[in-house]
C-alpha cells in the first residue's frame, strides 16, 4: 500500500465520526433510490405483464341490457380488434350473521382464452361449462376465511341463491377492487367480486342471451374517441349507462396514482440526500485540506504532484460514496422486497415481479460517485494554491469580521459576547451554515411529508363521517320503492330518525345549442328530503348548503370538467337502468364540494321528476339507537328488497385498519429524516469544534467551565437548527403540496392537511436529534487537553 | 524579602504516564510565590518549567504533594473548584496569544471581564496596554505585539492573583518583546498580581525579583534579585 493510501486510511480513522455520518446520508439516499425505483419498476412491470397476459380492455361500455349478438356488430368497426360482451351486476351478498354486503357478479364467456379481461386463478380450480361454481377475489376470501367448497349466498331477482365457491382469482380490472370512486379504500368485508361462467350468470340474473357490458380492445393507434362514439351510437337503443377508457377504469386509475407517487418520490427524495452529502463532503474536505496545510506543504516539498495530492483527497470522497453505495444497495434491495410485500396487501397482482433493478443500482452508483468526485475535485482545488515554503509557516489567524447584523446597534448592543461569537463564526463559515440549515430544512420537510398523509386522510374521514354523513346506517334497495312504504320503519324502537333519498345515475352536459357536440360527464345525483339533517352538503368554502326546491347543487368536479358555473343550465339524462332514459334540464343553484365521494344533490321531488316518477326512494339513511344495532340489522336483513346495509362505524373501522399499514411508511420516513438531522448537525458541530479547539481550550484556561464552553458551541448549533426547523415546517407543507399535485387525479383528490400537532411533532423530533447530534460533539469538550493544545501550534 | 507568600508548593511531584513509560516531569519541589512579585522561571525545554506553571495555574493536579492557596490544597479540590480558581485568581498569557478570532480586541477583554464579579473597567485596561485606538479591531487585523497586548489585557482585567506568562515574547521580535516585558514589569509593580514568566531566554531573568532556574524536572537554583533591571535595559 502506498504511503498516501495509508494516510487516507488514517485520515478516515481520525475523522471516523464524520465519515460514518456522511456514509449514512449517502446510504439513505441510495436505499430510497434503489428501493423506490425497484418497487416502481417491478410494480409497473408486473402490472403491464398482467394487463398484456390477461388482455386488459381498452374501453368499457355499460348498458341497461343488450343482446349478446350486438358484439358482432361492434366488431365490424374499423380499429377494433376484439369485443367481449358480459354481464356485471352488483347484487346483495348475505353475510354470515345475515347482514348484507355488495357482490359484483361478473360473467365470463367460455372458453376464456381469447376473451378480454381474463381472470387469473390464485387458488382452487377454474370454472367450466359443466359444473357450477364461482371464484371470489382473494381479499374477500381472506377477510371471510373462505376456502374452496364453502358456499356464498346472494340475492338475485328477490330470491336467495346459494353459490359454491371453487377458488380465488383476480383479474386486471380487479387489481385494486373498489366499489366506486367515492370509496378511497378497498373494503373486502363489505364488497367482493364474484366471477362465474357467462351461461350460469345469465340464468341467475334472468338475462339469457343478454349482456350489460361491452369490453373492447383497440388496434394500436386507433382513434379512441371516435370509435367510442360509434359504439355508443350502436348501443344507444339499449340504454347507454356509462363508457370510459382504460385510464378511467377505477382499479387502473388508483394503481396509476400509486405508481405516479412512487415514481416522483423515487426521483426527488434521494436527490436531496445525494446533494446534501456532496455539499457536506465538499465542506469537510475543504476543512481537512486547511488543517493539513503543513502536511500538504511537506508532501509537495518531497516532490508529490498536485494531481497526486488532489487524488488523495478525492479518494476520501470516493471512500464515502463507495461505502454509502454498497451499504445502501444491500439495504435498498432488501427494502424493495419489503415495499413489494406492502403493495401486495393493497393490490391483487398475480405475482409481484421480484428481482434487482440493475438500472437503479447502476444509476445510484453513478450519481453518488459523480457527486463524490465533483465535491472532492472542487474542494481539493485549493491544494494547488499551497506553496511548500509558505505552508510550513504558521497560519495567520482566522479573519474575524463584522456582520450585517451589527448595523443594528440596538440589537447588537444587547447581545451577549458569546452570541456575538456565534453570529460572526456563522458569517465566516457561510457555506457550512447554509448546508446545515438546508440539511435541517430537508430533514424536517421529509418528516412532514411522511406524516401529512395521515393527517389528510384523518381530516377527510373526520369531515366525511361527522360533517358530510350524519347517519348511522345507510340502506340501499335493489330497486326504488315508494316512500310511504317506509313510514312504518319510524315505529321501530331502534330508529330515531329516518330520511329517504333517491339516487339517480345520470349523464350531465351543458345545456347548449348543439346537442351532438356537448361534452357529458357521468354523475350520481342524490335527491334528498327538503329538511335533510343526516347528510351535510358544503360549498368550496365549507359553508353548508340547503337543497333547493328547483335546480341542482352540482359537484365541483363536474362543474369544473364541463366548465359550468352557478346560474348555468345543465341537461340531465337518467341512466338508472330501468325504464327508458329521460332527459330534463336543471339550473345550477350552487356548486358543492365533498372531500370523500362526490355527486350532485337535488330535492327528492326533483330527482323523481328526472325519472318522471313520484315519491320513489332508493336509499334510506337512519339515525339509530346504537345499542340496538344488532336487532336493527336483523330486521333489515329480513327485508327482501334490501340490497345493502352499511354501518358507518364498521366503515370507519375498516378504513382505520388500512391506515395502520401507513404507519410503516411514516416510520421509515421519520427514520430517514432523523438520520439526516443527526448526520448534518454532528458534522457541522464537529467541524466547528475542531476549528475552534484552540480557542475553546484557552477559554477553559481562562476559567470557563465545561458547560460554559459547550453552551458556546451550542449557540451556533441553535441558530442553525432553529432556522432550519422554522423554514423546514413550511417547506414540508410545500413538499406535500408538490407531491399531491403529482399524485392527485380527477378521480381521486386528497387535500394537503397538516395538523398543528404534526408540525409540533416534526419540530420536537428535530430538536431532539439536533440535541443528540450536538451531544456527541460536546462530549469532546471534556477531552480538551488544555495543556497540549496551548503548547502546540496547529 | 518582606513580601508575604500567597501560594506554597509542598513536596509537589508530577509524573506523566505515557503508554508504558512514565516521565517524571517535575521532581519533588517545594517553593513559595510571593504577593506582587515578578518571578521568572528559567530553563531549557523539558526542564519542567511549563509543568510547574500549569500546576500553579490550576490547569493540572500534581501526582503528589500539596499546593496551598488560601488555606486550600489545590491538589485535592474538584475539577469544578479548580475551574473556579482559574476563573478568579489566574490570568494566562500564551506564547501564541490564543485570542478569539471572532471577537474584537475590546470584546476579547470583555469576555474575560464577564467571568468575575469585580473586574477592572475594560476601557482602563485597553488604555493601560496602549490599545485604545485598536479596540474595534479583530485579532487578524492586529500585529503580533498588539495581539499579545490584548492577551495581557484579557488576563489582567480579572484582577487575578497570578498572571502566568508562558514564553510571552517567544513569537515576537526583539523590539516588540521588550515592550511586552515592560508592560508585565509595570503590572507587577503597580497592579494586583504576582507575575510569573516562564522562558528559556536567560536575559529576561535580569528584570525579575526572583529567578527560579530549572533543569530535568527540578529547581537547581533560586536567585533573589535585589536590584531588578528595567526591561528597556535588558539586551539579548
Amino acid at each position: 500500500m502506498s504511503p498516501l493510501n495509508r494516510k487516507l486510511g488514517r485520515t478516515i480513522k481520525t475523522t471516523r465520526g464524520q465519515f460514518i455520518a456522511l456514509v449514512a446520508i449517502v446510504m439513505v439516499g441510495v436505499v430510497i433510490f434503489i428501493a423506490m425505483n425497484t418497487a416502481f419498476y417491478n410494480l409497473s412491470r408486473s402490472q403491464e405483464e398482467f394487463y398484456d397476459d390477461k388482455n386488459f380492455a381498452d374501453y368499457y361500455f355499460h348498458v341497461v341490457k343488450a343482446p349478446l349478438t350486438i358484439t358482432k356488430q361492434i366488431k365490424e368497426i374499423n380499429g377494433i380488434i376484439q369485443v367481449t360482451g358480459r354481464i356485471q351486476k352488483d347484487v346483495p351478498l348475505v353475510k354470515d350473521k345475515g347482514g348484507r354486503s355488495v357482490a359484483r357478479l361478473t360473467s365470463y364467456p367460455l372458453p376464456m382464452e381469447k376473451e378480454i379481461n381474463q381472470i387469473h386463478l390464485l387458488s382452487g380450480r377454474l370454472f367450466d361449462d359443466s359444473t357450477d361454481g364461482v371464484l371470489v377475489d382473494p381479499q374477500h376470501a381472506q377477510a371471510k376465511s373462505l376456502s374452496p367448497g364453502d358456499r356464498l349466498e346472494i340475492i338475485v331477482e328477490g330470491k336467495k341463491v346459494s353459490l359454491s365457491m371453487i377458488g380465488t382469482a383476480t383479474g386486471p380490472e380487479f387489481i385494486y377492487p373498489l366499489k366506486d370512486a367515492s370509496t378511497m379504500f378497498p373494503d373486502p368485508e363489505n364488497f367482493c367480486i364474484i366471477m362465474g361462467p357467462h351461461e350460469q350468470v345469465e340464468q341467475l340474473v334472468n338475462m339469457e342471451g343478454q349482456i350489460n357490458q361491452v369490453l373492447v380492445k383497440l388496434a394500436p393507434g386507433a382513434d379512441e374517441e371516435q370509435i367510442a362514439s360509434k359504439i355508443e351510437k350502436i348501443l344507444e337503443p339499449y340504454g347507454n349507462l356509462a363508457s370510459y377508457p382504460r385510464s378511467d377504469q377505477l382499479s387502473n386509475a388508483t394503481m396509476q396514482m400509486e405508481l405516479d407517487g412512487l415514481e416522483s418520490s423515487s426521483r426527488f427524495l434521494p436527490m436531496i440526500f445525494f446533494i446534501l452529502a456532496a455539499a457536506i463532503q465538499f465542506i469537510l474536505l475543504n476543512r481537512l485540506i486547511k488543517s493539513q496545510r503543513l502536511e500538504i506543504g511537506i508532501m509537495k516539498g518531497l516532490g508529490y504532484s498536485n494531481r497526486q495530492i488532489m487524488l488523495h483527497f478525492i479518494g476520501y470522497a470516493l471512500a464515502v460514496t463507495t461505502a454509502g453505495f454498497v451499504l445502501g444497495a444491500l439495504l435498498g434491495i432488501i427494502s424493495a422486497s419489503a415495499i413489494a410485500d406492502m403493495y401486495a396487501l393493497f393490490f391483487n397482482l398475480p405475482e409481484s415481479i421480484g428481482g434487482i433493478n440493475g438500472a437503479a443500482v447502476f444509476w445510484s452508483w453513478f450519481v453518488t460517485s459523480l457527486l463524490g468526485v465533483v465535491s472532492g475535485l472542487l474542494a481539493s482545488w485549493s491544494v494547488i494554491k499551497i506553496h511548500p515554503a509558505e505552508a510550513m509557516r504558521p497560519d495567520p489567524p482566522r479573519g474575524g469580521s463584522r456582520t450585517w447584523l451589527e448595523r443594528w446597534d440596538f440589537l447588537w448592543g444587547r447581545l451577549h459576547t458569546s452570541w456575538k461569537m456565534s453570529v460572526r463564526s456563522i458569517s465566516r463559515n457561510r457555506s457550512r451554515f447554509a448546508v446545515t440549515v438546508l440539511g435541517v430544512i430537508a430533514a424536517v420537510s421529509i418528516m412532514i411529508l411522511g406524516l401529512f398523509a395521515d393527517d389528510s386522510v384523518d381530516y377527510m374521514m373526520d369531515q366525511h363521517f361527522t360533517r358530510e354523513t350524519r347517519y348511522d346506517y345507510i340502506v340501499h334497495f335493489t330497486q326504488p320503492v315508494k316512500g310511504n312504504e317506509l313510514m312504518n320503519w319510524l315505529q321501530w324502537e331502534e330508529v330515531y330518525q329516518l330520511e329517504s333519498a333517491l339516487e339517480v345515475p345520470v349523464a350531465i352536459s351543458a345545456l347548449q345549442a348543439d346537442e351532438e357536440m356537448a361534452k357529458s360527464e357521468d354523475e350520481l345525483i342524490s335527491g334528498l328530503e327538503k329538511q335533510f339533517g343526516l347528510r351535510g352538503i358544503f360549498n368550496e368554502d365549507g359553508k353548508a348548503l340547503a337543497v333547493p326546491e328547483e335546480g341542482i347543487l352540482l359537484s365541483e368536479r363536474t362543474a369544473r370538467k364541463l366548465g359550468i358555473g352557478v346560474g348555468d343550465y345543465i341537461r340531465v339524462e337518467s341512466k338508472l337502468g330501468i325504464g327508458p332514459s329521460r332527459e330534463s334540464s336543471l339550473k345550477v343553484v350552487a356548486v358543492n364540494k365533498q372531500l370523500m365521494g362526490g355527486g350532485s344533490f337535488v330535492s327528492l321531488e326533483t330527482a323523481n321528476r328526472i325519472l318522471q316518477e313520484k315519491q320513489l326512494v332508493s336509499a334510506v339513511m337512519l339515525k339509530v339507537d346504537i345499542n340496538k344495532s344488532e336487532a336493527l340489522e336483523k330486521r333489515l336483513n329480513d327485508i327482501p328488497g334490501v340490497a345493502s346495509v352499511v354501518s358507518k362505524d364498521k366503515e370507519i373501522d375498516s378504513i382505520m385498519r388500512l391506515m395502520d399499514s401507513m404507519l410503516y411508511f411514516i416510520g421509515i420516513m421519520l427514520f430517514f429524516s432523523v438520520i439526516l438531522v443527526l448526520a448534518i448537525v454532528y458534522n457541522s458541530s464537529i467541524m466547528g469544534f475542531n476549528e475552534r479547539k484552540r480557542e475553546l481550550s484557552s477559554l477553559r484556561v481562562m476559567g470557563l467551565s465545561e458547560r460554559e464552553v459547550s453552551s458556546l458551541l451550542f449557540k451556533e448549533t441553535c441558530i442553525q437548527s432553529a432556522l432550519g426547523i422554522m423554514l423546514g415546517l413550511p417547506a414540508g407543507r410545500l413538499l406535500g403540496e408538490l407531491y399531491m399535485t403529482a399524485v392527485n387525479t380527477d378521480l381521486f383528490y386528497m387535500p394537503v392537511i397538516i395538523y398543528p400537532q404534526t408540525y409540533l411533532i416534526a419540530g420536537l423530533v428535530a430538536v431532539g436529534f439536533v440535541l443528540l447530534g450536538h451531544y456527541f460533539v460536546i462530549r469532546k469538550v471534556k477531552e480538551l487537553d488544555m495543556v497540549e493544545v496551548l503548547k502546540n501550534r496547529d | 524579602m518582606d513580601r508575604e507568600a500567597i501560594m506554597r508548593l509542598d513536596e509537589v511531584k508530577k509524573t506523566y504516564i505515557m503508554g508504558e513509560v512514565s516521565v517524571e516531569a517535575l521532581k519533588e519541589t517545594t517553593f513559595e510565590i510571593f504577593n506582587r512579585e515578578l518571578l521568572v522561571i528559567l530553563g531549557p525545554s523539558g526542564s519542567g518549567k511549563s509543568t510547574l506553571l500549569n500546576l500553579v495555574g490550576g490547569m493540572d493536579k500534581p501526582t503528589a504533594g500539596k499546593i496551598l492557596f488560601q488555606n486550600k490544597d489545590l491538589a485535592q479540590v474538584s475539577d469544578k473548584e479548580l475551574t473556579l480558581f482559574r476563573r478568579q485568581e489566574v490570568g494566562f498569557v500564551f506564547q501564541f496569544y490564543n485570542l478569539i478570532a471572532d471577537l474584537t480586541a475590546e470584546e476579547n477583554i470583555a469576555l474575560a471581564a464577564e467571568l468575575v464579579n469585580d473586574p477592572l473597567p475594560v476601557d482602563d485596561v485597553l488604555r493601560e496596554v496602549g490599545l485604545d485606538d485598536r479596540r474595534e479591531h479583530f485579532p487578524a487585523q492586529l500585529s503580533g505585539g498588539e495581539q499579545q497586548r490584548v492577551s495581557i489585557a484579557r488576563a489582567i482585567v480579572k484582577k487575578p492573583q497570578f498572571l502566568l506568562c508562558d514564553e510571552p515574547t517567544g513569537a515576537l521580535d526583539y523590539e516588540t518583546g521588550k515592550i511586552i516585558l515592560g508592560l508585565l514589569a509595570e503590572i507587577s509593580r503597580e497592579g494586583h498580581s504576582s507575575v510569573i514568566i516562564v522562558t528559556h531566554n536567560t536575559a529576561i531573568a535580569a528584570m525579575a525579583d526572583r529567578v527560579v532556574r530549572m533543569r530535568s524536572g527540578e529547581i537547581v537554583e533560586l536567585i533573589i534579585n535585589a536590584e531588578p533591571l528595567p526591561p528597556e535595559r535588558i539586551e539579548w
